[in-house]
């Protein structure tokens, strides 16, 4: 339970964690596009060491970061293999009987992995450097816009806000059970199907038991204090831009700009 | 069976920014037969220590001795299911374990686990039941009709089923009133006398361990601070400070007496006793 890494804050302070929510919000949605851009190996490049540069400063470990990748290493070599048995474009590397690889298997399955990896990163630079209060915050700041169109934004915001601050407890509430039904005997791994089937049914039951106690007991309290779920809050904590979270902005749309740029250039260059 | 602690460390999340040191260089014997307490403030490692014993949780280093089987830092445990059975742990809230479609089928789901088949768990289930203090028309119920005490009878009688010889309990009178809190009390006590189980409970409650205690575990930032009987811990109030906790009224009425130059026997422990004591005197007077 507590190898997760990915989406979990590390409490630091770094001038990362420091920047406003809206603004890493922002930058990550624009580096995203930028990742979906086709500038070749030349562009990851460039993503990469601006993700080393902003990981170094944020404090964040490298072995924290690589360990991120880990959910997804099962996904990776099964890309990689069927990549090999399917892309046969480029040149013939080797062959062994009737199989044969093509160096277009290779640059694809790269494509796919290294973008793959640029995207955990990215995500993993802002889930760890954001609490998840200042994500709602800045998240429900980014859809008032929507607002006019009475799209609910503070009612999302504070379902979103529970939701997070509901996962650590159910994660922490889960492992206490498993622990107690192993304390009778649960095996979650082994054992016949039937056993599996009970093992589980073991942890699920009490989840939920708990999980409706505890909705019920938010919502009591929750009236308690007044809240109405539509009416007009204000709020207590006011997000401020500062000049490091304008200079992120627009160096991300510059980025942006300039990998726009670049892909058309090499469109017309390869159109030659 | 013997329980033995050996320098043991434990240490949460090792190698991430939020590992933290729970126990530091515990060594310990716990005395077999025996009711033992073990307590300290909140954070104190209390659920950290006795979560080792049945293996739920490994030393980061040194080891743990339980009967014929050492769990030593950094190996895997050989045979769990046995020290599973062996050692019975009753999580703290255990009520909310409770899964099964009625009482009877939850209390026999841990002898079902170690491989008993369904007639004899069934057997050993309204046994334990019996000894809990449930009641035959209680059986066929959801365990979620249930009283929160009652639930927190049926979790327990889920692990006596098991037939423990060490019950260990994780603080199992939290949030109960008085009187269940003091026929649960009881119970462990008929426990340990009849069956002859060894006791081990993390409790709060000073008077609990004044009146049923053989010997007292202290724990602050986990490590061992005191290890002794729980009339030498009772003689020593400056542990009692030092854990922040009150000295339970017959101690401090004691304490009293002995100020006026009053001296009262170590052995009395309950309130009934005190009474005798005091008559028996203003007799001989
Ligand atoms: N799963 C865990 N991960 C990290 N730290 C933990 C975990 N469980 C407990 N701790 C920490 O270990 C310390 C001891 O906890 P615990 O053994 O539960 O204390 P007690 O039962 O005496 O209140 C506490 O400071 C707690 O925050
Ligand atoms: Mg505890």
């Amino acid at each position: 339970m507590n190898n997760i890494t990915l989406g979990k804050y590390i409490p630091l302070d770094s001038p990362i964690h420091r920047l406003d929510p809206r603004a890493k919000i922002v930058a990550m949605f624009a580096l995203m596009i930028c990742i979906f851009i086709p500038t070749g190996f030349y562009g990851y490049a460039v993503i990469g060491a601006l993700l080393v540069i902003c990981c170094i400063a944020a404090k964040l470990k490298v072995s924290y970061v690589l360990r991120s990748f880990k959910p997804m290493l099962v996904m990776m070599l099964f890309l990689s293999v069927v990549n090999a048995f399917f892309i046969k474009t480029g040149e013939p590397i080797f062959t062994i009987k009737s199989f044969t690889l093509y160096s277009g298997a290779i640059t694809q399955t790269l494509y796919i992995v290294i973008r793959l990896m640029l995207m955990i990163v990215i995500t993993t630079l802002l889930t760890a450097t954001t609490k998840p209060l200042d994500m709602t915050l800045g998240i429900e700041d980014l859809l008032s816009p929507l607002q006019k169109l009475h799209f609910p934004t503070h009612d999302v915001a504070m379902m979103i806000s529970l939701a997070l601050r509901f996962i650590p407890q159910l994660l922490e509430e889960a492992e206490r059970i498993i622990k107690a039904q192993a304390s009778r005997g649960v095996d979650m791994e082994n054992g016949s199907l039937k056993e599996k089937i009970r093992a589980i049914l073991s942890l699920i039951v009490p989840l939920f038991v708990s999980c409706f106690q505890k909705a019920d007991d938010l919502a009591d309290a929750m009236e308690a204090r007044g809240y109405v779920v539509g009416a007009k809050r204000v709020r207590y904590k006011q997000l401020k831009f500062r000049f490091g979270d304008v200079m992120t902005i627009v160096l991300v749309n510059v980025l942006l700009a300039g990998f726009i740029t670049a892909a058309i250039w090499m469109g017309k260059n390869n159109a030659l | 069976m013997s329980i033995r602690f050996e320098k043991v460390d434990h240490l949460y999340s090792p190698n991430t920014p939020f590992a933290f040191q729970a126990l530091t260089d515990v060594s310990l014997e716990l005395s077999e037969g025996k009711i033992t307490a073990v307590i300290g403030a909140t954070g104190s490692g209390k659920t950290t220590l006795v979560q080792h014993l049945n293996g739920l949780l490994l030393p980061s280093s040194g080891s743990v001795i339980v009967g014929e089987q050492t769990i030593k830092a950094g190996e895997k445990l050989k045979n769990t299911k046995q020290l599973r059975k062996e050692v019975g742990l009753v999580f703290q809230f255990a009520e909310y374990q409770l899964f099964e479609e009625t009482v009877l089928k939850d209390v026999a789901f841990g002898p079902q686990n170690f491989g008993v088949d369904e007639l004899t768990a069934t057997e050993t289930a309204k046994a334990a039941l019996k000894t809990v203090g449930i009641s035959e028309e209680d059986y066929e119920k959801s365990p979620l009709e249930l009283s929160g005490g009652q639930k927190r009878r049926v979790a327990i009688a889920g692990i006596l089923a098991m037939q423990p010889k060490v019950l260990v309990l994780d603080e199992p009178t939290a949030g109960l009133d008085p009187q269940g809190a003091k026929s649960m009390m009881d119970l462990f006590r008929r426990l340990n006398r009849e069956q002859k189980i060894t006791v081990i409970i993390v409790t709060h409650n000073m008077e609990h361990v004044l009146e049923y205690c053989d010997e007292v575990v202290i724990l602050e930032k986990g490590r061992l601070i005191f290890h002794d009987s729980a009339r030498e811990f009772f003689e020593h109030p400056q542990f009692m400070e030092r854990a922040r906790i009150d000295a339970p009224n017959i101690i401090r009425f004691r304490e009293m007496c002995r100020q006026k130059g009053l001296e009262l026997s170590p052995d009395i422990l309950t309130v009934q006793q005190l009474a005798r004591e005091i008559a028996k005197r203003r007799k001989k007077r």
